[in-house]
């Protein structure tokens, strides 16, 4: 048996918290059981200073397998990568590592994705880059372009079909 | 001459030209050959929200395309540095996902074999180069210009998989900031994001890091902000109006990218580094930042 959150009713779902935990083994030999709430992820927290993130609760909720809170709600979106967490923590656990786990199962779900992400998605399925060429302005207000600078041409994938081949395989798979 | 291949990532060779020009214009001047390379796609590191095991194995991808050449790599923008850096320790380390990856790249004809070396834009001077190498190319020191620098999270985090200088002191930039004859200091905020990740879903927020952070820097009186990453310049240089907004302040922080300094230390003119590409006031650093 294990505990139920009185809260909010929420029922463990140990399976989710599973396949997260062996997926963070798989990447960095990590294991979110280790957490002992000191919240030194926290108080370095670059979102928590402007948004409502808090790492450490993000790992409590891990703990008692309450997934679908955290997968339903947009606070796991507000992280802005900047690997604290990771680099401070006394355990070695990576608050980072589990949000990008817990946003890889909201889009592998099919929920929305929010954001430009699905457009970051479809760029590099599509083009392969980020971002098409762009034109830019000088301090001058002259418009130029890569090529007018004497640069090269940028690289990208040369066979664009079998990349995309590559790539829609790849999506179907999980760590 | 020492032979890298150059991987341009996504920012700097669509839309960070001035990055581009000025690696391209100093480095053969300290005896480094840039070899590009057609085929490269996105690091991966941008979509690991989206699914990971697409950013690895993209990751995976452009090392073997520079394995191919028989190169080491050199990967200046420290969001792919890190990609790739994290990529080589997982599957160095696990037979499993090199093998797993590995199919997928055979459709490409490639395979991932962790021969390459990975460099980036801090040891590419710092180490490859080498300080004295470097001073004895000074023929400008910048010599009045006190200046900030700014790392960038994913050039210094997490040390954990390797990165060029240490997590929470990081100081190789101010020994190459103080070879050319900058004098960096040190600040508060030094560690302090960008902002530039949460573009994809919260640019308002992205903004308001960025602006806290440049507001800063100009009630400290730096002449200039020194950085190496397309994103986090990006985020100071061309929207630095937009996040003065965000933090109601009218914001005059000169930034440039430390190969830009390196540059004019060693006097190369500044069109050639694309200095008329900054859009912050970089006049002001043309007096010596008076």
């Amino acid at each position: 048996m294990s505990i139920i959150d009185l809260t909010s009713m929420g029922e463990p779902q140990t399976d989710m918290k599973d396949e997260i935990n062996k997926r963070l083994l798989t990447l960095k030999d990590e294991f979110s059981e280790y957490c002992y709430q000191c919240g030194k992820c926290t108080s370095g927290c670059e979102a928590h200073k402007l948004l409502e993130l808090e790492p450490h609760k993000i790992i409590a909720l891990l703990k008692r397998g309450l997934i679908d809170e955290l997968v339903n709600s947009d606070i796991i979106w507000t992280c802005m990568s900047c690997f604290k967490c990771r680099e401070r923590c006394p355990q070695k656990i990576a608050p980072v590592e589990v949000l990008f786990a817990l946003k890889n199962m909201v889009v592998a779900s099919g929920k929305q994705i929010p954001g430009n992400y699905s457009m970051y998605l479809q760029m590099v399925l599509s083009k392969g880059l980020l971002q098409d060429e762009k034109e830019i302005s000088t301090r001058d207000n002259k418009t130029l372009k890569r090529a007018d600078l004497g640069l090269p041409e940028i690289s990208k994938p040369v066979d664009m079909a079998k990349f995309m081949g590559m790539l829609s395989k790849l999506a179907m798979e999980k760590v | 001459m020492k032979k890298f291949v150059f991987y341009p990532g996504c920012v700097m060779q669509t839309e960070q030209y001035a990055l581009d020009l000025s690696l391209r214009e100093i480095l053969p001047k300290f005896d480094v050959e840039l070899v590009d390379v057609q085929g490269f796609s996105c690091c991966g590191e941008p979509l690991k929200s989206v699914n990971q095991m697409l950013s690895v194995s993209l990751a995976a991808r452009n090392i073997a395309l520079a394995e191919r050449e028989g190169l080491d790599m050199f990967v200046p923008c420290p969001m792919c540095h890190l990609a790739m850096s994290e990529c080589k320790r997982i599957l160095d380390s696990d037979e499993e996902m090199k093998q797993r990856v590995n199919t997928f790249l055979k459709d490409d004809a490639l395979t991932y074999t962790g021969k390459a070396t990975l460099v980036s834009i801090l040891d590419m001077f710092h180490e490859v180069i080498g300080l004295e190498k470097m001073k004895k190319k000074v023929t400008q020191p910048l010599d009045s210009l006190k200046v900030a620098s700014h790392y960038g999270c994913h050039l210094i985090r997490p040390s954990e998989i390797g990165r060029p200088d240490d997590a929470e002191n990081p100081q190789k930039m101010e020994q190459i900031l103080s070879t050319i004859g900058a004098k960096p200091e040190d600040y508060p905020e030094k560690l302090d994001c960008c902002g530039a990740l949460l573009n994809a879903n919260l640019p308002e927020t992205a903004l308001t890091k960025t602006g806290q952070k440049l507001q800063k820097i100009e009630e400290y009186g730096f002449n200039a902000l020194v950085d190496v990453c397309p994103w986090c310049h990006r985020q100071f240089d061309a929207r630095q109006k937009k996040a003065g907004e965000t933090v109601a302040a009218k914001l005059n922080v000169p930034v440039v990218y430390l190969t830009q300094l390196i540059g004019l230390s060693i006097g190369i003119s500044e069109e050639r580094l694309g200095l008329n590409l900054n859009l912050s006031p970089v006049e002001a650093l043309q007096n010596g930042g008076n």
